[in-house]
């Protein structure tokens, strides 16, 4: 009888211990977001390299567990916890920028260097976010961090919110992937509602080459022009353009094929998994949360829109042959290169010859120099 | 005349030492002194005494061990570190942190630890500074001067919103940064009053962000403006430099600069890439097809068995070049 009695304690007490007897409704919708999540990166393929270890960080990060056994993202001392201190430091996004870099090939920026301008206005997703952001009623700070998802940047996003407001970090980076995910979702129909089909039928000038001195050039101008005007925005930029002469020197092959294989999908799994581990239940699902995504929402619109409208202003001054197809105005957000396909992909619906993609990788890359910058600027402003 | 660039990176290596030492010890700074402390800060040992509180000025945790504080002006003249307190080596706590600060006790009772000094400034005979000289005893980080009548005064010297600038701005009114200071702060910041942060100001001033938006848009479009400009210029550069190096060749040569230009290529006829991307593709397709048949053929296809660059010697070395 006392061994019955024993056991029936001892069941009970393990009992407590799982995840059954601690699990909440906040836990299973998590767990099901994330199951969305991979569901979308395998099936529709939208950014499967982010979404996936995301998706499954959010179920890692919503199992339920007693407090103190060390296993919780947020508890001190968890494998977990050591691994999120190079998000909540910081030190991924700059890493990740050394591979995009290195896997970056800016000749098309070079080559039609207007095309980065393209780049500056698109930036302003963010501001409007942010103005969204203090009307609503968040700080400075936390208005700052959540328009920062307007520039369509991961990395970027993580940096300044860890920065500016740690406690959003997970609701933003999530917020700032999905909408890179559903990029092909979100701005198709702002390109079209906003270009006539006159202009979306312009054929560009082919890029002409670019030398080799060119490229080895570009790096080493783009650090020292922008850092100096913005030297918050160094950890970013720094990596950014170290990794981009890597790989145009031609001579660190080794080194710049680490940076963009290697180092770049070990540290995308890192910050990926930590993410996705970072949403649990108890401190994600927050109004502030959802509004958060509205705010994402928004500034996408918004940086697809200024980037559309500003080419459309553009043209007003370029001479016949020289004008821009305003479709790839909406490549001025970084979400390299899931932008510019979106450009190829809308181009080609209305001309089944007209190849945009490489002219829509001009704005593209410029858009990762310019959510860089403002962030470095919002970091400037509010730090 | 040939430049031997050797020359250059031995003498460009000699200067690198100068720039070290940023982040270390020279960033200490005596920010607070007290010396006739009455009823103030109290010792481990239940004592009022004089007081210094050092400063870690940098962004970096700095050891400030083997320093020596001082208030003795004959032993630097003379060189002769043996009369300054040297601070022991050793003690975890001389370790200061990010912009941290550490107190010592100006009580001429180093007997009693690490952080009591060998010398007392409320004696008037002695000087009216005290200098924190560095470990090699060669340098001074700091040099403190203080007014006579601190040794009378109730209150501390020092800078009020800690080490830094010349002036400061308190409540509105800018003012002597080095001076007495209303607030008694061993061990902590000088000015202790709750400042608005950076971005609550910034949100007081702009309170729908609209300036900040407005600065903000301009910067970025300036910065890649910039870039923009610089582009145009490095294409026309590129387009130049060739015709320039050509013809300082053909100078060196001998060759008269008319004859010259004319072999200089067109830099307006130059090739926009798509041709030669056009010819490559065809020798691709072309010997792809024979791929098969032939050995040894020229492929522009990436081998399939990649080798580890580690099991490869001739991978892991640089080349020597060959003097010609």
């Amino acid at each position: 009888m006392e061994f019955l009695e024993f056991f029936k304690f001892g069941i009970a007490q393990f009992y407590q211990y799982t995840g059954f007897a601690n699990v909440t409704w906040g836990h299973l919708i998590m767990i099901a977001i994330g199951i969305f999540f991979i569901a979308l990166g395998i099936i529709k393929e939208y950014e499967p390299l982010l979404l996936i270890p995301i998706g499954f960080g959010m179920i890692v990060g919503n199992i339920p567990f007693i407090g103190g056994l060390q296993v919780g993202v947020y508890e001190s001392g968890s494998v977990l916890n050591y691994l999120y201190f190079g998000v909540i430091k910081g030190v991924y996004p700059p890493l990740i920028f050394l591979g995009i870099g290195a896997m970056t090939d800016f000749s098309a920026l070079i080559s039609n260097p207007k095309l980065i301008l393209i780049g500056a206005a698109a930036q302003f997703g963010i501001f409007a976010a942010y103005i969204s952001a203090l009307l609503i009623g968040f700080s400075a700070m936390e208005a700052g961090a959540i328009g920062i998802i307007g520039g369509a940047d991961g990395p970027t996003a993580i940096f300044l919110a860890s920065k500016l407001a740690p406690g959003m970090m997970g609701a933003i980076a999530v917020s700032a992937y999905s909408y890179m995910a559903l990029v092909p979702v979100i701005q198709p129909p702002i390109m079209r509602l906003l270009t006539s089909d006159r202009e979306r039928l312009i054929k560009m000038r082919p890029p002409r080459a670019v030398s080799h001195r060119e490229k080895v050039f570009f790096p080493i101008l783009g650090i020292l022009l922008t850092t100096f005007l913005v030297p918050s925005a160094l950890p970013l930029l720094g990596m950014l353009f170290f990794g981009n002469l890597l790989k145009e020197s031609t001579v660190t092959r080794r080194l710049a094929n680490t940076a963009n294989g290697p180092l770049i999908d070990i540290v995308t799994i890192l910050i990926g998994l930590t993410v996705g581990a970072s949403t649990q239940a108890t401190n994600f699902l927050t109004t502030d949360s959802v509004l958060i995504f509205g705010l994402g929402a928004l500034s996408f619109i918004f940086a697809t829109a200024a980037g559309v409208g500003f080419v459309k202003f553009l043209n007003l001054f370029l001479k016949e042959g020289n004008k821009i197809n305003p479709l790839i105005g909406n490549s001025g957000v970084s979400a390299v290169p899931d932008a510019a396909r979106v450009s190829l992909v809308e181009g080609l619906k209305y001309d089944k010859k007209n190849y945009l993609l490489m002219h829509a990788m001009g704005p593209n890359v410029a858009g990762v120099i310019g959510s860089a910058v403002a962030a470095g600027i919002l970091l400037g402003f509010l730090y | 005349m040939k430049i031997n660039y050797k020359y250059f990176i031995f003498l460009f290596s000699l200067l690198i030492p100068l720039s070290v030492g940023a982040q270390s010890q020279s960033d200490l700074r005596i920010n607070e002194l007290m010396i006739n402390n009455v009823d103030n800060l109290v010792d481990e040992y239940g004592k009022n005494v004089p007081w210094v509180e050092i400063f870690n000025t940098s962004y970096n945790s700095v050891n400030i061990e083997e320093c020596y504080l001082t208030n003795d002006t004959t032993g630097f003249a003379a060189g002769d570190p043996s009369r300054w307190y040297r601070i022991p080596k050793g003690d975890p706590k001389t370790l200061i942190p990010t912009r941290g600060f550490l107190v010592f006790y100006l009580d001429n009772l180093p007997t009693y630890g690490v952080f009591h000094t060998n010398f007392d400034p409320s004696d008037s005979t002695s000087s009216n500074y005290i200098a924190l000289i560095s470990s090699s005893g060669k340098t001074i980080i700091d040099f403190f001067e203080f007014p006579p009548s601190l040794r009378t005064a109730t209150h501390s010297y020092g800078y009020k919103k800690d080490y830094g600038l010349d002036s400061v701005e308190i409540a509105g009114v800018l003012v002597k940064n080095k001076d007495t200071l209303d607030y008694f702060t061993p061990g902590a910041q000088n000015y202790p009053i709750d400042e608005a942060t950076k971005s609550e100001l910034v949100q007081a001033q702009d309170q729908y962000g609209i300036i900040l938006t407005i600065i903000s848009m301009t910067v970025v479009f300036s910065a890649l403006f910039i870039i923009y400009v610089l582009l145009k210029l490095s294409a026309r550069l590129n387009l130049l430099v060739p015709v320039w190096i050509k013809k300082y060749q053909d100078k060196k040569q001998g060759i008269s600069s008319e004859v010259a230009m004319k072999k200089v290529i067109d830099p307006t006829k130059a090739d926009s890439g798509e041709e030669l991307a056009a010819i490559g593709m065809a020798i691709h397709l072309h010997f792809n097809k024979n791929h098969d048949y032939e050995s040894e053929i020229i492929t522009i296809e990436t081998p399939k068995v990649h080798a580890s660059p580690w099991a490869q010697k001739q991978l892991i070395h640089r080349r020597i070049p060959r003097r010609k």
